[in-house]
């Protein structure tokens, strides 16, 4: 071809090539996306000195990277958005375990029981919903209420997301196969609507194309923040229902990582008063350690009653969950 | 100038052969691979296949493929005639812009699309277009620049002596149309359509968004905790392309191989349908292109600028951007000029090899188009990450990322050179040959000038994929080498409306500077009129 497009190429290769990643480097893979993170990312390497590179996408499709590269994966730490991606890796055996003294800064709940990665920041399943279509003293206190026949065709559902897939799995484990398979179905029956991810049904119920949808409570804080006119709010089931559980982001070490000790501080700085206070400020989430509050935007834990879930025993757990939705007939006709 | 066609190729056909061979076998690797995952699964994989959650999305994914392809090679051959052939107002202009929808993700483009029309969208007085509907017009108007861009290009270069004639002797312009030119543009529409149909199977963003349980949902829902189910399920949508892939060759013409170069081509006054076409013109640029920008520009100035993360909204520092901007040029024009010399070997036995191998070679390279982004990105990783010695080095590493995007998009450079070539005139290259010129020097001097149009064009089409893939980008680039796609798509992520706005103006913005640059610049825009 043109003279002029070939050397554009070389100019482009030779440009490339030098900007090649170093292997001093620390390779962070992160579910979680460059602006939920990415200010924490530089702190860290300001602070210590610790150069960082970051891939960012989807967790689960970086957990099956990780799974495809194996030993020779270039990552030495993965951030996931919700525990199921991260507990596909534990799994799989492809994290490290990490030291106790991490370990013990968050509630046992809020990490793996072997010590495979651990929490970063919570998020609670809520409902959004749309004032001028449902009142909130029209919500249930239950999420098993949403398969009665008054909530036909009004609950946006989203079944190919990550953190949907984690709070079933949750149920799963809390209030067993049967229930939880009953539930999928009853919802199904009941004309709940498939969505493709969280910001989807927090937009749809905007339009009011339905009253409300099962997410997580970030999404319509965000909303708010780019638009402050949204008029959809939030909504947390009482007294401990599982529809409200807490579901965090995780942070584990790669087995195979040889730059242990860059991995092992990235991790506790994840953990320090000023990222949890950056998760509070920043993201609107929960901090998950002592001393660090969440912001005055978000209802208390304590308040609504948040179920927590030992998402360590997750297992094998996961393909079974898959099941039974693919079973359910919820992701669509 | 039009003459039969030979089938002797200029260069070595051997050689040209065994080229074309060893590529259609590189092309295989992501069926490759899907088959090395499957082959072990025994009874499952027909269990899978046959199964009600499998059969249902593989119709739904089959219907909107037809459909959609039906209708982008009406609206891509009839806006290329009227920007091509006819007197059509601002000609020079819808040049440039017909082409940019391509550019738009279709992630994007759905949500535009929610967020634009319907009760509670901007424009609420229309109905909501979702589902089946929604998913065949939103790729119906971003993929009809596949059937557009080739039939452009194709019409420049056919014969004007054969419509004078057919004029002169009482042929009206309608049977003119049919009978002339369209057995002349025939492969490029063909070519074309099927790039749109193999595109609409590997689609995701949009049938995601738009809540239409198309096969590719099945996959992805299953990829990591039921990876035998996505597996099982990508190895079906690559086997149906390599299948339709092969009949394209039942029903290409036997060729018609007239190619005229820097003749000017009659030019047909609209006269009377001047408004209605001008109406068919805009309504395309406007639903395809206006809309998303409308969507867009009201995203950015609706935010906030003094957000603390991300980009905030109008205002806010574009600094951001500047880094991608650079990437996703880069990684676009090496994509593109790769692929084009990667296929062309593919393009010269395609049109012109007999026996087995064209259909084997070129439905190799048009298979791996259907599958999705995400599928042909774990099959690089699967064969990059075990490859022995010193191709190890290569992984994550950007001519890794441009195999993956050649190996992606080489069928939409495939099927326009060889469309281009098998409309080759031999009585140029016979000539050539009679005085003596070697088969080096045949290509460069005969055969070059007169396909460049056509490599340009399948160009210009992976270029504009390129500027907008994702999945292998995600997984594949050299850490920290972010594009405006990936931009995109970690806004949207997390719901910074404001960011996706901005990046996809620039990311439109750079597509059209590249567009005109590298693939309309070069074509004659303006000929000497005649009548019609």
């Amino acid at each position: 071809m043109q003279i002029r497009s070939l050397a554009l190429v070389a100019i482009a290769f030779v440009g490339l090539a030098a900007c090649g990643s170093s292997d001093e480097a620390l390779v962070v893979y992160s579910g979680r996306t460059e602006n939920l993170i990415g200010p924490l990312i530089d702190q860290f390497s300001e602070e210590t000195g610790i150069t960082v590179e970051v891939r960012y996408d989807d967790s689960a499709n970086l957990a099956l990277l990780i799974d495809q590269e194996g030993s020779r994966s270039p990552a030495d730490v993965f951030i996931s958005q919700s525990p199921g991606a991260i507990g596909f890796l534990a799994g799989q055996d492809l994290l490290a375990p990490l030291d106790d003294e991490v370990l013990q800064m968050v509630s046992d709940v809020y990490r793996n029981a072997n010590g495979l990665w651990v929490g970063m920041s919570g998020r609670v399943r809520a409902v959004v919903y749309n004032p001028d279509l449902i009142g909130e003293s029209d919500l249930p206190d239950s999420i098993f209420d949403l398969t009665d026949v008054a909530y036909r065709g009004m609950v946006g559902v989203a079944p190919e997301n990550g953190s949907f897939q984690d709070f079933v799995t949750a149920m799963r484990q809390i209030n067993g196969d049967e229930v939880t398979a009953d539930w999928l179905q009853g919802m199904a029956d009941n004309d709940a609507q498939p969505y493709a991810n969280n910001s989807a049904i927090v937009e749809a119920v905007g339009r009011g194309e339905i009253p409300l949808g099962l997410v997580n409570h970030y999404y319509n804080l965000r909303a708010i923040a780019e638009d402050p006119s949204t008029i959809t709010k939030n909504y947390f089931f009482p007294n401990g229902d599982i529809g409200s559980l807490v579901i965090t982001t995780a942070i584990g070490q790669l087995a195979s990582s040889d730059r242990e000790d860059a991995a092992r501080r990235l991790i506790s700085f994840m953990l320090s008063q000023s990222a949890q206070g950056f998760f509070s400020e920043e993201t609107l989430e929960y901090p998950l350690i002592s001393g660090v509050a969440p912001s005055p935007l978000l209802p208390d834990l304590g308040e609504i009653g948040a179920a927590t879930y030992d998402f360590d025993s997750l297992g094998g757990g996961l393909e079974a969950t898959k099941e039974l939705i693919s079973q359910s007939g919820l992701e669509g006709k | 100038m039009g003459s039969r066609v030979s089938n002797r190729s200029p260069i070595g056909g051997t050689l040209v052969k065994w080229l074309a061979g060893i590529i259609g076998l590189i092309f295989l690797f992501p069926i490759g691979y899907l088959i090395w995952g499957t082959v072990t699964l025994g009874d499952e994989f027909w269990s899978t296949v046959g199964a009600r959650t499998t059969l249902g999305p593989l119709w739904n994914s089959l219907r909107l493929a037809i459909l959609t392809t039906l209708a982008c090679t009406s609206i891509g051959t009839g806006l290329a005639f009227l920007v091509a052939r006819t007197d059509l107002p601002g000609r020079s202009v819808w040049r440039i812009l017909l082409p940019l929808p391509l550019a738009v993700p279709s992630f994007v483009g759905a949500t535009a699309l929610l967020a634009a029309v319907g009760p509670g969208a901007l424009v609420s007085f229309l109905p909501r277009i979702d589902g089946y509907w929604g998913a065949f017009f939103v790729l119906t108007f971003l993929s009809y620049p596949y059937v557009y861009l080739p039939v452009l290009t194709r019409l420049a270069s056919t014969s004007p002596a054969l419509e004078e004639a057919s004029q002169l002797l009482g042929g009206g312009r309608r049977r003119t149309f049919a009978k002339v030119i369209l057995p002349q543009i025939r492969g490029s529409v063909i070519a074309g359509a099927l790039l749109v149909f193999l595109y609409v199977l590997s689609d995701f963003g949009a049938v995601a968004l738009l809540r239409y349980n198309a096969i590719t949902r099945a996959i992805f829902s299953s990829r990591l905790f039921d990876r035998s189910t996505a597996l099982t399920l990508g190895l079906l949508l690559g086997l149906l392309a390599l299948l339709v892939a092969a009949s394209q060759r039942l029903i290409t013409p036997g060729r018609i191989s007239i190619t005229d170069m820097n003749v000017s081509q009659v030019r047909y006054r609209l006269g009377r349908y001047r408004r209605v076409a001008l109406a068919g013109t805009v309504l395309p640029f406007l639903i395809g292109l206006a809309m998303p920008v409308g969507v867009f520009v009201f995203w950015v100035f609706r935010g906030q600028p003094t957000a603390s993360l991300g980009y905030g909204g109008w205002g806010d520092d574009l600094g951001f951007l500047g880094a991608p901007l650079l990437n996703s040029a880069a990684a676009a024009v090496v994509a593109a000029i790769a692929a084009v010399c990667i296929v062309l070997p593919v393009g010269y036995v395609g049109a012109r090899a007999r026996g087995w191998l064209p259909a084997a070679v070129t439905s190799a390279v048009s298979s791996v188009f259907a599958l999705p982004g995400l599928v042909v990105a774990l099959a690089l990783v699967f064969w990059a990450i075990q490859a022995p010695g010193v191709l190890a080095q290569l992984y994550q590493t950007f001519p890794l990322l441009i195999l993956a995007y050649v190996l992606h998009f080489g069928a939409q450079s495939m099927q326009s050179s060889q469309a281009a070539i098998a409309d080759l005139p031999s009585v140029l290259d016979e000539a050539a040959r009679t005085l003596g010129a070697s088969r080096g020097r045949r290509f460069l001097t005969v055969d070059l000038p007169l396909i460049r149009p056509g490599l340009v064009a399948g160009g210009g089409l992976v270029l504009l994929s390129t500027l907008k893939e994702l999945p292998a980008t995600l997984l594949l680039a050299p850490i920290g080498f972010q594009t405006l796609a990936t931009k995109i798509w970690g806004a949207a992520e997390d719901g910074f409306y404001a960011e996706v706005g901005i990046t996809s103006l620039v990311l439109i913005a750079l597509s059209a500077a590249l567009t005109w640059m590298i693939v309309l610049r070069r074509q004659p825009a303006e000929l000497p009129k005649r009548s019609g």
